[in-house]
């Protein structure tokens, strides 16, 4: 037949939809996602300390080989852990979409009129005395004024309450798929990346101002602010055990032109918001200014931001030493120099005195050690140099204020000639701060989002459906007052709920006293 | 007094609060054996003077540290178990009527009060580090350790319970058959909206059921729901308010974190344990499998993640 294939096409189109429209399918692609979130929070995750996988890499070259095939090292950015969040979003919609409409069409129909009421869980009988259409009359208005929905017929009554419930449900899912979406479109669309800028120095928010440090979304179109940064100030405060308190960028917000749109302080939890970018503080580090002169002509002058090693169990980050790299490029032959500065000279001299690692929070006589290699620099970045095929050529200690031989690491005597020889000098201490800067557009969308979800989680937890039918019939002089009724939920707080919508209900229709 | 003298006033508090469930917790096990009214009202007057004594500790800590007493993993520790008890005095005793169970309830609290006595988590009162201090850390940590005490006292106690009494009831009535699981199957010309309740009971009500040790199954079967769907909500908004205070502190509300990772999947797990109890089959002990998991992955988020896996919540000491 000729329409044969395409029919099939169409079968397993529709059963790839039926399958999806389930909520058995939401379900279990949630817990696939729980399960993928196992993994990426049990394996170090490139993103967030890459130096873990590195170490795992070198430890386990096997699993490593197939974990980073798999992906495991980054399931947050895995094409499959990006597949589930689509097939979830395409599941959610289509159990939302049917789901919504079946629920509207429910809330605009009104109440159905049952046949028989005594053969709902709750009934009761009571006789009243007004006649029957003026009782039904009153009974419509105390059923309207305890918020139930209600339809009448001759002398019936149908009325329900509680949609709150299935509301609050599909408020809860459409929120929550719209946390999902504003996360995505946030995400794609922005970035974010550590800036370290130098106390005194300005810094660009461009491709080059992060430094490789630059996370992209995948839909991110290059357009960076060019907003500037300058930081005229940076203060730490921590108490004597290391403990930090607080820490505080004094900084000037300007324009892609350099003038300025405000001044601002940064601190952790406090971050400055301007030109689309949020800035937070994320860190901070010794930028010492080192001169180095060659027969009296300066070769480099200026701060270099040092950083530091992961400080090994049981030793506190701060008690290691800071270092830093300083490439003479131009000489013959090349020159390369590691520094290593100890911000506390006191602390230094008590760690090798003790052995004890000292917490340096202060700068007091600080002190570079420094180890002078020649030969050809081959590493480009600024952070590290290559030694391998390098000579090393003299080590030394510089004081701040000092100026020493970099070719013997002595001192200059008083006196000597300061304009001789291959010298450094170390006049200033500064300190830099590093800040992440990050755009996310979608942020407002997840908050609203979140906000929506919570609203509709408590109705569709706390509250239930509830459906009454009263009718009343005439006889003997008298009117009976016929009351049905059933909760879909919460049914063991239903009776009471009940039994005082009939005594309300008698009352309006005139109790008969006995 | 001074902020030392406050510290080891907290610290003598606390022992004593322990000291006291212990007893109290030794009580309510006697009461659930011989059922005497005496030891009933002996082990709650015990309780209350150690849930106060409790009080006053995490007070007195919050004095010492000037701040709110919820800094660190020890501080953690004590909130969590006083709130499990007070949960268990307001909620079981309180709202359910349950007298039974206190014995279980405590012995959570005394462990949770042990390991951070034997796990070595005691840090002295201090400031908190910058990234601590922040006024969301009052509404994120206090909504955290009310949705894990609730957590802990439904998808934990409650449910281990549920099990050992559904098994007991199972293994006694053999011979009867079971009433029909009043399921409601979800689909789409039978929306949720019209199936039985989620919170309804499965299996032998109240009246039914024989006398023992325990309620009956059903009876904890909803009380088990009734607090997980009571903390769920506590617990969602616990996970957003971590989610703006991580914005304002490191700029990204959300970054796969470890703790944030297994608060997650914790709700994620009690997500799918409501979508399971308004699912036919799905209900009783299928549920409480759920719901064992789910406690089991809390735990991961409260201990494994902030003494094994290292992250930004790594908060045990500093």
């Amino acid at each position: 037949m000729a329409c044969g294939p395409s029919l099939s096409l169409l079968r397993s189109v529709a059963l790839v939809w039926r399958t999806l429209r389930s909520m058995r399918t939401a379900l279990i692609l949630l817990l696939m996602l729980a399960g993928a979130s196992v993994i990426g929070s049990l394996i170090p995750q490139l993103p967030n300390s890459p130096e873990k996988v590195f170490g795992y890499t070198a430890d386990h070259p096997l699993a490593a080989e197939i974990y980073s095939r798999l992906g495991f090292f980054d399931v947050f950015g895995a094409w499959w852990f990006s597949l589930i969040i689509t097939l979830l979003v395409v599941s959610l919609i289509a159990c939302l979409i049917p789901r919504t409409r079946g629920t509207v069409r429910s809330v605009r129909q009104k109440p159905i009129q049952a046949r028989e009421i005594d053969s709902f869980p709750h009934y009761e009988e009571r006789n009243v005395t007004l006649p029957a259409g003026a009782a039904t009359t009153v009974c419509r208005k105390v059923l309207r004024r305890k918020l139930f929905r209600v339809a009448a017929s001759e002398n019936s009554l149908a009325a329900e309450k509680g949609s709150a419930r299935e509301i609050g449900s599909l408020l809860f899912h459409w929120a929550f798929l719209l946390i999902v979406v504003g996360a995505i479109y946030g995400k794609g669309t922005g970035y974010s990346g550590r800036a370290a800028v130098i106390e005194g120095e300005t810094w660009t928010d461009s491709l080059a101002g992060y430094d490789g440090s630059i996370r992209t979304g995948r839909f991110f179109g290059g357009d960076f602010s060019g907003s500037q940064i300058r930081l005229k100030d940076f203060e730490d405060t921590f108490r004597a055990s290391g403990i930090p308190m607080d820490f505080v960028s004094r900084v000037d917000l300007l324009n892609p032109d350099g003038s300025l749109v405000r001044a601002a302080e940064i601190r952790v939890n406090h971050p400055a918001t301007f030109a689309g970018v949020r800035v937070f503080q994320y860190g901070f580090g010794w930028a010492p200014v080192v001169q180095v002169r060659d027969d009296g002509k300066l070769l480099w002058s200026g701060p270099v931001a040092f950083s530091q090693d992961t400080a090994p169990e049981g030793v506190p980050q701060l008690a290691l030493p800071w270092r830093g790299v300083l490439k003479l490029p131009s000489l013959d032959p090349q020159v390369g120099i590691t520094l290593e500065l100890w911000p506390d000279g006191q602390a230094f001299l008590q760690t090798q005195l003790t052995g004890q690692p000292v917490v340096m929070v202060v700068a007091r006589d600080p002190i570079i050690r420094f180890t002078t290699y020649s030969g050809p620099l081959t590493d480009p970045s600024q952070r590290r140099l290559d030694t391998s095929i390098m000579k090393e050529q003299a080590a030394g200690i510089l004081g701040q204020g000092q100026v020493v031989d970099l070719t013997t690491g002595r001192a200059l005597e008083t006196g000597a000639d300061p304009n001789a020889g291959l010298t450094i000098s170390f006049p200033d201490l500064r300190k830099y701060s590093v800040f992440e800067v990050s755009r996310d557009n979608g942020v407002w969308m997840v908050l609203l989002a979140a906000i929506l979800v919570l609203l509709g989680l408590l109705p569709a937890l706390y509250t239930s459906k509830r459906k009454v039918w009263v009718r009343l019939e005439s006889g003997e002089g008298r009117t009976i007052l016929k009351v049905g009724g059933f909760a879909v939920q919460r049914k063991s707080q239903f009776s009471k709920e009940f039994s005082d919508l009939v005594a309300a209900l008698e009352r309006a229709a005139g109790k008969v006293n006995p | 007094m001074s902020d030392l003298e406050w510290a080891r006033f907290s610290n003598d508090l606390f022992n004593l609060a322990l000291f006291a469930y212990l007893i109290s917790m030794v009580g309510y096990f006697a009461y659930m054996a011989f059922r005497r009214e005496p030891i009933w009202v002996a082990s709650k007057a015990v309780l209350l003077a150690g849930l106060l004594a409790h009080a006053a500790s995490i007070a007195s800590r919050g004095v010492a540290a000037h701040r709110v007493p919820w800094g660190n993993m020890w501080e953690y520790s004590s909130l969590l178990a006083f709130l499990v008890v007070l949960a268990y005095v307001a909620v079981i005793e309180g709202a359910f009527k349950v007298r039974s169970l206190g014995g279980v309830a405590l012995a959570f609290s005394v462990l949770t009060m042990g390991i951070a006595l034997l796990g070595d988590f005691y840090v002295g009162p201090a400031p908190l580090v910058p990234a601590l201090n922040s006024y969301w850390i009052k509404v994120h940590v206090v909504a955290a350790i009310i949705g894990s005490s609730l957590f802990a006292l439904g998808g934990g106690v409650l449910t281990c319970l549920y099990l050992a009494k559904d098994f007991k009831e199972r293994r006694e009535e053999r011979a009867v058959v079971p009433p029909p699981i009043m399921g409601g199957a979800i689909d789409l010309n039978d929306p949720p909206d019209f199936a039985t309740g989620a919170d309804e009971p499965v299996g032998l009500t109240e009246q039914t059921g024989r006398r023992g040790l325990l309620p009956p199954s059903a009876v904890l079967d909803r009380m088990a729901y009734r607090t997980i769907a009571f903390a769920f909500p506590i617990w969602t908004f616990a996970v957003i308010a971590g989610a703006i205070w991580a914005q304002e502190a490191w700029g990204r509300y959300w970054g796969w974190d470890p703790k944030e990772t297994w608060s997650f999947i914790t709700w994620v797990i009690y997500a799918g344990y409501l979508h399971a109890r308004a699912t036919s089959g799905w209900k009783g002990r299928r549920a409480a499998v759920v719901a064992l998991v789910g406690f089991v992955s809390l735990l991961i988020t409260y201990y494994a993640v902030n003494l094994f896996i290292v992250g930004l919540h790594s908060y045990k000491g500093f």
